[in-house]
């Protein structure tokens, strides 16, 4: 398993996550062992369907590393207030999640924070 | 590992409250499996509870079921039966299908039609009946996965004698009192009855019993009867609910950015 700059690996399976899906089968795709934390600029986001994907870089002294971090629907996201600019190409933003099954980097976001700090895509848009 | 900080342990505890947290703040709360995702559930907020509210009635002495509702057909039909009963009525091909299937391979999460049943499922659908009274149509929307139409012939048209076989079946309706009454055959096999894998054949035959009870709530009551794979009828009950004011349907294509079918491969730029 390759760590990179940045990227923090929790050590210890997570327990008792309650089961949660928007459109897929997140077990087949995501690995619970696999928690990542990435930071990095983002540089591109898909606001698509069925799921949003941002896509996130990371550098250390062996290259750079791309993330693929997918996040719930546009219409979902877009209920709850947020847009296709609420983070756009090049904001800075730590993004936790799980990475793939077959590719750590392929990862599905648990929470977004801004370089500032700020929660994003949690509670009310603007908290 | 140079430059790379790697947390050995996490307090269980402190693992535990974070996903609490989380999940109380915007994941999505579908319980189909695995951790959170980001963003919030799909369907739209539901309408505040309006108990004594007046179901609203037409011109022409039926039920007005327009609006924009959600949910009322994802449930897996073994959750809606007594423990046991569905597979019970299983014929062994069909039990032996069903109990091969894997979610992974549900038509549905690569974004075909869900079928009559599923087409009002966890995403927002809206209920259009056309003419709004004496209505000779009625029209289901389905905002989510292939976001598409369901019809519903209510001017007294028989089926036909042998309809080629579709996603949704031929469906005609009528009305006994405040219930409508949905009858649909000629539907072909390339969809899952629910996201579990009920199995079923051409022969199926449904008829569904529609009633709205409260104003924020719709009834659906669904027979189903296939002898080509269940020794019996059935009957299963869903629920949809009424969207709060102000939501609509929103534009979601499933087919334009599935990565299902590419599962967690590297991302490429």
């Amino acid at each position: 398993m390759r760590m990179r700059f940045g990227v923090v690996l929790a050590g210890v399976g997570l327990l008792g996550l309650v089961p949660v899906a928007a459109h897929h089968s997140w077990a087949a795709e995501y690995d619970m062992n696999k928690p990542v934390t990435v930071k990095g600029p983002v540089v591109k986001v898909e606001w698509t369907n069925p799921h949003t994907h941002f896509y996130i870089e990371t550098k250390d002294e062996k290259g750079t590393t791309l993330w693929n971090f997918e996040m719930a629907s546009t219409l979902s996201l877009e209920r709850a207030g947020w847009s296709r600019k609420t983070v756009q190409v090049g904001d800075v933003v730590t993004i936790t999640g799980y990475g793939g099954r077959n590719a750590i980097e392929r990862a599905v976001a648990a929470t977004m924070t801004s370089a500032d700090g700020r929660e994003l895509f949690v509670g009310k848009p603007g908290q | 590992m140079k430059d790379t900080r790697v947390v050995v342990a996490l307090i269980t505890a402190v693992t535990l409250a974070a996903d609490v947290l989380v999940a109380q703040r915007g994941v999505d709360p579908q319980p189909t499996g695995g951790a959170p995702r980001l963003g919030g559930p799909n369907g739209p907020p539901l309408a505040p509870a309006a108990p004594g509210r007046p179901v609203p009635m037409l011109s022409d002495g039926t039920v007005d079921l327009s609006g924009l509702w959600t949910d009322g057909g994802s449930a897996p039909l073994e959750r809606l039966l007594k423990p046991g009963e569905l597979k019970s009525l299983m014929l062994p091909w069909a039990l032996k299908l069903y109990e091969s299937r894997d979610e992974s391979l549900d038509p549905y999460n690569n974004c075909m039609p869900g079928g009559p049943l599923r087409i009002t499922g966890g995403f927002a659908w809206r209920l259009v009946q056309h003419p709004t009274v004496n209505a000779t149509h009625i029209f289901m929307l389905q905002e989510g996965n292939a976001h598409t139409y369901r019809q519903i012939f209510t001017d007294g048209r028989k089926h036909p004698e042998d309809p080629t076989p579709g996603w949704y079946g031929h469906s005609i309706g009528r009305w006994e009192g405040r219930t409508l009454i949905v009858d649909t055959i000629g539907l072909h096999t390339r969809f899952w009855l629910d996201s579990a894998g009920t199995p079923h054949t051409e022969r199926l035959h449904m008829v569904e019993r529609w009633t709205r009870p409260e104003f924020t709530t719709l009834r659906r009551e669904v027979t189903i009867e296939d002898p080509g794979a269940f020794t019996r009828p059935f009957t299963a009950t869903y629920t949809a609910r009424l969207a709060a004011p102000g939501n609509e349907i929103m534009e979601y294509f499933c087919i334009e950015n599935n990565q299902y079918e590419i599962p967690t491969e590297r991302p490429a730029r």
